[in-house]
């Protein structure tokens, strides 16, 4: 049985929002600009996966310099004191708050893994049998940041309920 | 006056950073632990027991909400005020941390203003701090 | 950046003029960020040529849309606090009294903007008034769109967070997909109506409690007395007005007594003799 998926793409804008709002861009003067440019390039992504009463992927992926500039923004640094740790580690933690929204708004039964931080873009390559179903595209202060869902096909994830 | 005392759990060191900053701003000394299971060997070797523990649901080892049931159980951690800070946001999820002895509930993301509401509700920090 | 000064002094003004908001100055990325999905959904091909269509053409529709895109409020349940406090404390004891035989009490909330405190006043009233009691809250605002908001008791994760204790997120709210609502049982008992605080009050029900906090300051002092005067006339003779921390009718109209509610004033026709309490002339 596959479950509908019950996050929609302005729920993933609101989402990006509240984080800019509470962690990235809290003054509200460099909001991520929507770009609908889905083939817009990343060079680092970090994801969490969700499983039970849907099974995808939660997706980060930016530029280099827009992940420094989320670590620093994150850890309250200088760009030029942010280690590739700072970048994982916010990086991680961002994908952890997204996807720990969007698996609040689907049918109880989801699980959460932890995050995974990849310092290479995100390709469908990495997700087996998963599509992309929606993302908020965008550039925060020039460079592409994107939010974007990824589901697992349900044949491949038959699980006799 | 002695500065009131923090814990920081979260198993995210990037979110330990931003509540650290947070309760330090607010005069609280603040001690960090990776996972609930590494908070209670803290605290188990602590003389004076924190005022305050910020605390993250989903963490290995021991998670956000076992720790807070083991630490209601215990007579000596009685005083600590507990906070959940999770990205956990379902009803039910809130409900059983309160019922399990969590004073407060702060979902992520949450605005620095926010969790200082949060814990002036709790009166831990003046009312009006954030005004 | 590709919005121009222009264009966003004509966004701010229609903000400041339908729902009394001021756009900060700086925020003009937010503007941008927040537009460009609306131009999107109304197939306009860029935010600039949704701008200059609308200054040509006056369209309600795009503008309510501008103007619930750009106004988010961050209002925080309880704002204050101390006021809320009082009532529970001083006002509610006092009116509990008063009222034992019609057992209702109305409040107004003015200038209600997304409902925050008429919602928490309702939380207030439910879990302090006796068993038999029934309340009415009435919020108004000068702007519908705000009104509108205000009836749909929806509130973003990251406003649910600003000042309300987890334990009444649960009990008075339910989940509505990425939001929270609230909950019928206190909905009820909420109404919101558009109104204009300068203009002749519209015939009103009196009330027992007026909120009218953080608003006054925005009028000169000729029109500050005109609100209070008209609110005297809607306020019960025992009944109790709150104003914002940095407001005070003294000097304004002395018709007005400022009086101690537990750690903050509340305000009080003078010489009105109120049931269960006995006061200097």
């Amino acid at each position: 049985m596959s479950v509908e998926v019950e996050v929609d793409e302005s729920d993933l804008a609101e989402m990006v929002e509240q984080v800019w709002e509470s962690y990235l861009d809290p003054e509200g003067v460099s909001p991520l600009i929507p770009t609908y440019d889905e083939n817009q390039a990343s060079e680092v992504h970090s994801s969490v996966s969700i499983t039970g009463s849907w099974s995808g992927h939660v997706v980060y992926a930016s530029s280099t310099a827009a992940a420094r500039r989320a670590a620093a923004a994150f850890l309250a640094m200088e760009l030029e004191e942010v280690s590739e740790e700072d970048i994982s580690d916010t990086l991680g933690e961002l994908a952890n708050i997204v996807g720990g929204n969007v698996k609040a708004m689907l049918p109880p039964g989801a699980q959460l893994s932890l995050p995974q931080v990849v310092l290479a873009p995100e390709s469908t390559a990495r997700y087996p049998n998963a599509a992309r179903i929606s993302g908020v595209y965008g550039l925060w202060e020039g460079e592409p940041v994107s939010i974007s869902m990824w589901q697992i096909s349900s044949e491949t994830k038959e699980d006799g309920a | 006056m002695t500065p009131m005392r923090a814990m920081v759990i979260d198993d995210s060191r990037a979110m330990r950073m931003i509540l650290k900053r947070i309760v330090t701003k607010l005069n609280f000394e603040a001690v960090e632990a990776g996972d609930g299971k590494e908070a209670l060997d803290l605290l188990a070797d602590m003389t004076e027991v924190p005022d305050l523990a910020l605390i993250d649901w989903n963490m290995p080892n021991m998670n956000g909400l076992e720790f807070v049931t083991k630490v209601r159980a215990d007579p000596r951690l009685r005083e600590m005020t507990l906070v959940m800070v999770t990205t956990e946001s379902e009803q039910s999820q809130i409900v059983r941390a309160l019922a399990a002895g969590a004073h407060e509930y702060v979902i992520k993301p949450f605005t620095e203003g926010a969790m200082i509401e949060k814990l002036a509700l709790l009166g831990l920090v003046p009312t009006g701090a954030n005004s | 950046m590709t919005l121009s000064q222009a264009e966003f002094t004509f966004v701010s003004n229609l903000v400041r003029k339908e729902a009394s908001i001021v756009l900060a100055p700086g925020k003009e990325y937010l503007v941008e960020a927040r537009l460009i999905p609306v131009a999107r959904a109304v197939g306009a091909p860029n935010v600039n040529d949704f701008i200059a269509d609308l200054q040509k053409r006056p369209n309600p529709q795009h503008q309510r849309k501008i103007i619930d895109a750009l106004t988010t409020n961050e209002t925080s349940w309880f704002r204050d606090r101390e006021p809320f406090s009082a009532l529970i404390d001083v006002v509610l004891p006092d009116l509990i009294k008063a009222r034992q035989a019609v057992r209702k009490l109305r409040f107004w909330s003015a200038a209600s903007s997304s409902g925050q405190e008429a919602y928490s006043l309702a939380i207030t009233l439910q879990e302090n008034l006796p068993a038999g009691w029934t309340y009415e809250i009435m919020g108004t605002d000068i702007s519908t769109e705000m009104i509108a908001r205000a009836e749909k008791a929806e509130y973003s994760q990251v406003e649910v967070n600003r000042g309300l204790p987890a334990t009444q997120l649960v009990q008075y709210f339910e989940r509505a997909g990425a939001h929270w609502r609230i909950i019928p049982a206190l909905r009820k008992n909420v109404s919101f109506k558009h109104m204009s605080l300068t203009a002749p009050f519209p015939p009103m029900q009196p009330f027992d409690v007026i909120f009218l906090r953080n608003v006054l300051i925005y009028f000169d002092v000729a029109t500050k007395r005109q609100v209070l005067q008209n609110a005297a006339k809607i306020l019960r003779p025992d009944g109790w007005l709150f104003l914002g921390a940095a407001e005070t009718t003294i000097g304004i109209d002395d018709n007005y007594e400022r009086v101690a509610a537990g750690r903050t004033s509340a305000y009080r026709i003078r010489n009105a003799v109120p049931a269960g309490a006995a006061r200097r002339g």
